[in-house]
């Protein structure tokens, strides 16, 4: 239990880093390939596709992040007129459903990923495209697991009150 | 089957399941039926990597959360107040220019009811003004701006069209287009909700407060960091120097030099999680916009669109109907979805039908956001009547009866977009 919460814990802070720090380069990188452009006739090719992919990359992680909490887009409309313990067992299967479906996507695309290492094809630069889409199945995988966590907990009647999604 | 399959899929909508993983369900019945390999899904989520444009959504995102952190809300105020607080119903008035330009640069329309109508309603109860009509004119204008430049949801619908128009025989939709053609109308929203305040007070006029030269100085001299912003922004994008995502960079650059470098506001200690929150709502848009790309996949290549077409157009025969047609959906659909699940879910559908009645799909873009802006205060679930209702502590009933005359005229201002094409593409298709 104890490697358990480290590991989450470790997680969350990787992603935390990751998302701001590709933010920040997101910034810099295309303020430089403007000032490159315009003040000095220089266009750096590798720019546009990282900054392309980075945005694959936040949206992975944020979507990630956003399923700590359960802090996804959703249409909350039965909730208010339902009993708690009506409540409580429509969340298990809204949640195992939804744990359901990220595990089908990360499961079909670490098929399709595999398919891609073994005939690697570049992006650009050095990069091989497969390392950049692999995000989509890691972040799937990670969503996955986590709603099966709030299905379980769901199940226990353990679920901690989520956030509402920010307005 | 799955007729059974999706009606489960609608059920678990409604019962509160993330809208993502509903369209996902259903983007994968549908490729399943159609025996494809549902690694289909993979290829279409990477798709996310595959535009040019999307950049500037995390991009402004952060700028506009950075501003809200900040006493941005708090100068703008008393800018707009100098400068505008001399006319005939002149708080009003201060209301819609602050309420529309701070939503247009902060997007989520919840942040300016939050930040802004918290400082507007005592500042217009102070001004004398009634306060039911305080209150429908703030939560009114919460939404307000979405039409304007650096709209988000404009440029959610730019790039689900840019998407769409390499299977279809369309015009060309470009992002700057569309925000050229939201002036108008924005504008237009702006100087009828401005009447009707003044034709509300007719009979019991505030007194006009006195123009400042010195206040008007100060204020000015207070948001000397922020002037710069609507320049930045908007010749960034009109003057053809920098494309949308560029600007979007030198927006965020920009805005985070002067909050957290010229006005110290945001210590650099709460920069990350700022930085942090705002990817996670971009993160919960782009997987909703992700997804959809992959079920606009399934639904262009089983040809729902036709289908839909031939349904449509046995029933409606006019352009005219069919537009009074799509504004009731989009008007039910702002009230009950969020802005940009609704986006994502409707374009791909709506977008072919509308372009056989000869719609242009610079001008449906404007319909579809107005509509949107207007579903925000429509009863009975219209978010921003709930916002409100939760800032200002009144009663949500108490809210609808605020709301409906400015909602009413709001709609006038969306019949005049939806019908007079002209007024969103006069700038643009000439």
């Amino acid at each position: 239990m104890q490697v358990v919460r480290w590991l989450n814990r470790w997680l969350n802070h990787l992603e935390d880093g990751v998302i701001v720090a590709i933010l920040l380069m997101m910034i810099l990188l295309a303020v430089l390939q403007i000032v490159l452009r315009n003040f000095f006739g220089i266009s750096l090719v590798w720019v546009e596709p990282t900054l392309q992919n980075a945005v694959l990359w936040i949206g992975l992680l944020g979507a990630m992040i956003a399923s700590r909490r359960d802090e996804h887009i959703r249409i909350d409309i039965a909730s208010r007129f339902l009993s708690p313990r009506a409540h409580r067992w429509l969340a298990v299967a809204v949640d195992a459903f939804t744990a359901g479906i990220c595990g089908l996507v990360a499961w079909t695309s670490m098929g399709f990923i595999r398919g891609e290492i073994e005939y690697p094809s570049i992006a650009f630069a050095q990069v091989p495209s497969w390392a950049l889409q692999m995000i989509i199945p890691v972040g799937f995988a990670v969503m996955a697991v986590r709603y099966t966590v709030l299905t379980v907990l769901d199940l226990f009647g353990q679920r901690p009150p989520m956030e509402e999604p920010h307005a | 089957m799955i007729g059974l399959a999706i009606l489960l899929l609608v059920l678990l909508a409604l019962l509160g399941a993330p809208l993502f993983a509903i369209i996902l369900g259903f983007a994968a019945i549908g490729f399943f039926s159609l025996e494809t390999d549902l690694a289909v899904l993979h290829i279409d989520i990477y798709q996310l990597a595959n535009s040019v444009v999307l950049m500037a959504l995390p991009l402004f995102t952060f700028a506009g959360f950075l501003l809200s952190e900040s006493r941005t809300a708090d100068r703008m105020m008393r800018l707009s107040q100098a400068c505008l607080g001399w006319m005939p119903g002149g708080m009003a008035f201060v209301a819609l220019v602050a309420c529309a330009a701070f939503t247009a640069l902060t997007g989520g329309s919840g942040v300016t009811i939050v930040a802004l109508g918290a400082l507007l309603l005592p500042a217009l109860a102070k001004a004398g003004y009634d306060p039911k009509f305080n209150l429908g004119l703030v939560t009114s204008s919460g939404s307000l701006g979405l039409l304007l430049v650096p709209s988000v949801p404009l440029l959610i619908y730019g790039i689900i069209a840019q998407q769409m128009s390499q299977q279809l025989d369309m015009p060309n939709v470009e992002i700057v287009d569309l925000y050229l053609a939201g002036l108008a109308p924005a504008l237009l929203m702006i100087m009828l909700l401005y009447g009707y305040c003044l034709w509300a007070m007719r009979k019991d006029p505030v007194p006009k407060q006195e123009f400042n030269w010195h206040e008007l100085r100060s204020a000015l001299w207070e948001a000397r960091w922020e002037l710069p912003l609507p320049f930045v922004v908007l010749g960034g994008i009109f003057s053809g120097f920098l494309v949308v995502s560029e600007a979007a960079a030198v927006t965020a650059l920009y805005v985070l030099l002067a909050e957290v470098v010229l006005y110290r506001e945001i210590p650099l200690k709460k920069l990350p999680g700022i930085m942090r929150e705002s990817m996670v709502m971009v993160g919960g848009i782009l997987l909703i916009l992700a997804v959809a790309l992959a079920l606009t996949d399934y639904l262009v290549y089983a040809g729902v669109p036709e289908k839909l077409f031939t349904f449509i157009q046995t029933h409606v025969e006019s352009k005219i109907a069919f537009l009074l047609l799509l504004n009731l959906v989009l008007l039910m659909l702002g009230a009950l979805l969020d802005i940009f699940a609704a986006l994502v879910i409707m374009v791909p559908l709506i977008l072919p039908v509308a372009l056989r009645y000869g719609i242009d799909p610079v001008h449906l873009g404007i319909i579809f956001v107005a509509n949107m802006q207007i579903g925000y205060i429509t009863p009975p679930v219209g978010m921003n009547l709930f916002i409100a209702s939760y800032r200002f502590k009144r009663s949500v009933t108490e809210l609808f009866s605020a709301t409906i005359p400015f909602m009413l005229v709001l709609l006038v201002a969306l019949m005049l977009i939806t019908y007079v094409p002209e007024l969103s593409l006069f700038l643009v298709r000439n």
